[in-house]
């Protein structure tokens, strides 16, 4: 029986194709906006998520994000090294520098000073060269992402360039995240950033803090708060802090939410559409089925077997259309590090499945009315 | 239904498997990409809390290295050219030794002059001795003569006056004399002056300067000190403790020091005392227009023996990390 509901659906190919091709493209639509919102959203947390080995991140009670910091006095690190629970904790510095290129450009870029003895606070990896450059004098690191928008098609190793009066000399490539933004990022010493960075009175921009217990990190940040006075986040914390910047500070919600409202409200008019006119094309068919003494309930699930194949191919064609975008722009600098989070496929299914449930349901209502006699009619 | 290939039918057959075989291939894809987000630990060791410390109330500082006399930068009393150097950066030096020698040829042309002032005043006096003794005798011949119309009164007047001359003529040279002696003493004090020697014993730790430079009074070129020495056995460290954790700094207890760069030598310092004085934080960023606000009480420790001296851990002027415990009950 669920067979001849197969070949009913596929009889007409314009019609079968036309509810695939809705499922698929509202399935693409949903799922790829979804990725990229998550994506860009996230690009707010990417210079949390670049520094791997800190569990907790020590900052200035009025400090937001990594990019929205005010400093504080050198000694914070002493302060938050007395608190017990604390394994280690390193100093780090965010600024806002001017870097004069070779060619006399201007180009506003981000100097991370990290901790001169560990060099605690680079990313993990690197795309060229090693950490251990930054012993070298005037050496910076900088992220690959900077590379193509500072030196687009050269290599920038051994480029020089003048921050703050002071020579810089590109000595690696660090393989990081972009900031929201995709400023360029310089990586240096500490010491050498507090040089790059034109002076004011504080200096420390972050504490970065390994637990003892890296289960109780969040403990840990509240023990810290506690006594120092300071704003302690955790890892997770002060990520999300960061999302939440870009939700507050930019019109992104509203826009992609828009564009994943559309691409539902496209399935259900497409599917609904296509849906009910292939269902009331065939309601003679339905009437001879009644009428050889098939149940509703047969006919139900004649109708979601013939959704549920729409479904699985439309939805199967749309998250493979994902994979592919995802896939073809990943070399693209403006998409490093873009990923499909597992939740979103799982999300926009739940759409298709409401949209064909939706749509199954209101073909349906006019053929379980209809009397098996509408056959002879 | 048996599959038939003259029966197969793309949307009935072909499609499904390729919708499925792509949902699994994506599932595979979108597990596979997850972003690495795994909390690593650090490649290098950083300071951390000594194990005795761990889950104790602590107080946490940085500091420098320095000789437990403190530096002591060496001036000059003169300014002139170096004329001799007689130590290097390292020589170990006993109080009062020589360091160094300013140029004194202008002094011992003093001490000269004066020499032959001294020579002088000598021939004078014995010249006005002689006199003294000519005039003497001229006089005395004259008192001694009964008939007074044999000599003239004026005669003796002039005699007698001729003989107190004499005598102030002697005093005059003697004072001439005390006076170039005088100038020589003096000359001879500022030849001890430009011989620098140093104020206590000690390591040599720096040298500024070169033969053939000229010192001024007013200090080296770019403030550099002359020479830099100082104590180092024992060696002390200074630790900056934040004025807020100063209260909570348990006194007389050891504090746990590493340098920096090799946080997993960690040694025992122990407690010498706190200075009176809370002074503003040093930030070390080199900036000629430091300004501060936060103010550190100083705390010194005293190094062991073993990780000081040439082969040490801890070398003057090194930064440290150090961890103190904190009163109990805080």
């Amino acid at each position: 029986m669920i067979w001849i509901a197969i070949r009913m659906l596929t009889g007409d190919p314009q019609k079968f194709f036309g509810l695939v091709f809705g499922i698929a493209f509202s399935t693409l639509l949903i799922t790829q906006q979804l990725t990229i919102f998550v994506n860009l959203l996230e690009r707010g947390a990417s210079g949390v998520y670049n520094v791997s080995s800190a569990d907790v991140w020590v900052m200035d009670p009025v400090s937001r994000t990594t990019d929205v910091a005010y400093a504080m006095p050198s000694t914070a690190l002493d302060k938050v090294r007395g608190v017990p629970g604390v394994e280690w904790a390193v100093p780090h510095i965010r600024a806002q520098a001017s870097v004069r290129t070779k060619d006399g450009d201007l180009e506003g870029v981000a100097v991370i000073g990290v901790d001169d003895a560990t060099l605690i606070g680079l990313p993990k990896n690197m795309v060229e060269g090693s950490i251990d450059v930054l012993s070298q004098p005037d050496s910076v690191i900088i992220d690959d992402v900077g590379t193509t928008r500072m030196f687009p098609g050269q290599s920038p190793i051994g480029e020089r360039l003048e921050l703050n009066d002071q020579r810089a000399v590109i000595r690696g490539i660090a393989d990081a995240v972009p900031s929201f933004t995709s400023t360029v990022v310089l990586y240096t010493k500490y010491s050498q950033a507090l040089n790059y960075v034109p002076g004011t009175r504080n200096r420390l921009s972050f504490v970065l803090v390994g637990a003892e217990n890296p289960a109780e990190a969040k403990a840990l940040s509240e023990k810290i708060e506690e006594e120092t006075g300071l704003k302690a986040q955790t890892r997770e914390e002060f990520a999300r802090d960061g999302v939440q910047f870009i939700i507050d500070n930019t019109g992104i919600p509203l826009n992609f939410g828009i564009t994943v409202a559309l691409g539902f409200i496209v399935g259900v008019a497409i599917v609904g559409l296509t849906f009910s006119l292939f269902i009331r094309d065939n309601i003679k068919q339905f009437g001879a089925l009644k009428a050889i003494g098939v149940t509703n309930g047969k006919i139900r699930r004649m109708v979601a077997a013939q959704a549920g194949l729409v479904g699985l191919i439309g939805y199967g064609l749309g998250v493979l259309g994902t994979v592919g975008f995802i896939q073809a722009f990943s070399s693209n600098p403006t998409f490093k590090g873009f990923y499909i989070p597992w939740q979103i496929p799982l999300i926009s299914a739940a759409a298709v499945t409401i949209i064909l449930a939706l749509t199954g349901w209101l073909a349906l209502r006019s053929v379980l009315k209809t009397e098996p006699a509408s056959v002879f009619r | 239904m048996a599959l038939d290939i003259r029966n197969l039918s793309f949307s009935r057959q072909i499609l499904p498997v390729i919708a499925v075989v792509g949902l699994i291939f994506a599932a595979l894809y979108i597990l596979s990409g997850q972003p690495d987000r795994e909390l690593s630990d650090p490649d290098r060791e950083p300071p951390r809390t000594p194990e005795a410390l761990a889950d104790e109330a602590r107080v946490a500082g940085s500091g420098i290295v320095e000789p437990s006399s403190e530096l002591v930068q060496i001036g000059s009393a003169l300014s002139g050219l170096v004329t001799g150097l007689y130590v290097q950066p390292g020589d170990r030096v006993s109080e009062g030794q020589t360091l160094f020698t300013v140029d004194d040829r202008a002094v011992r042309a003093q001490l000269r002059e004066a020499n032959a002032a001294i020579a002088e005043a000598r021939a004078a006096i014995a010249e006005a001795q002689s006199a003294q003794a000519t005039a003497a005798s001229q006089l005395s011949l004259y008192r001694n003569v009964d008939d007074p119309a044999a000599v003239s009164r004026s005669e003796v007047i002039r005699a007698e006056g001729e003989a107190s001359a004499a005598a102030e003529r002697l005093r005059l040279a003697r004072a001439r004399l005390d006076a170039a002696q005088a100038r020589a003493g003096s000359a001879r004090t500022e030849l001890g002056r430009l011989t620098v020697r140093a104020p206590i014993a000690g390591e040599i730790l720096a040298v500024n300067i070169r033969k053939g430079e000229y010192v001024s009074t007013m200090g080296g070129g770019g403030s550099q000190p002359f020479i830099e020495m100082g104590q180092t056995q024992p060696m002390h460290v200074r630790i900056d403790i934040d004025e807020e954790q100063a209260p909570r700094l348990a006194m007389g207890e050891p504090a746990t020091v590493s340098p920096r760069g090799a946080s997993d030598q960690q040694v025992q310092a122990s407690f010498v005392r706190a200075e009176p004085l809370v002074v503003p934080k040093r930030s070390l960023t080199n900036s000629a227009a430091e300004r501060v606000d936060v103010r550190v009480l100083q705390v010194i420790y005293e190094l062991p023996a073993d990780s000081v001296g040439d082969d040490g851990l801890f070398r003057v002027g090194q930064q440290v990390d150090a961890y103190m415990p904190a009163k109990a009950g805080e």
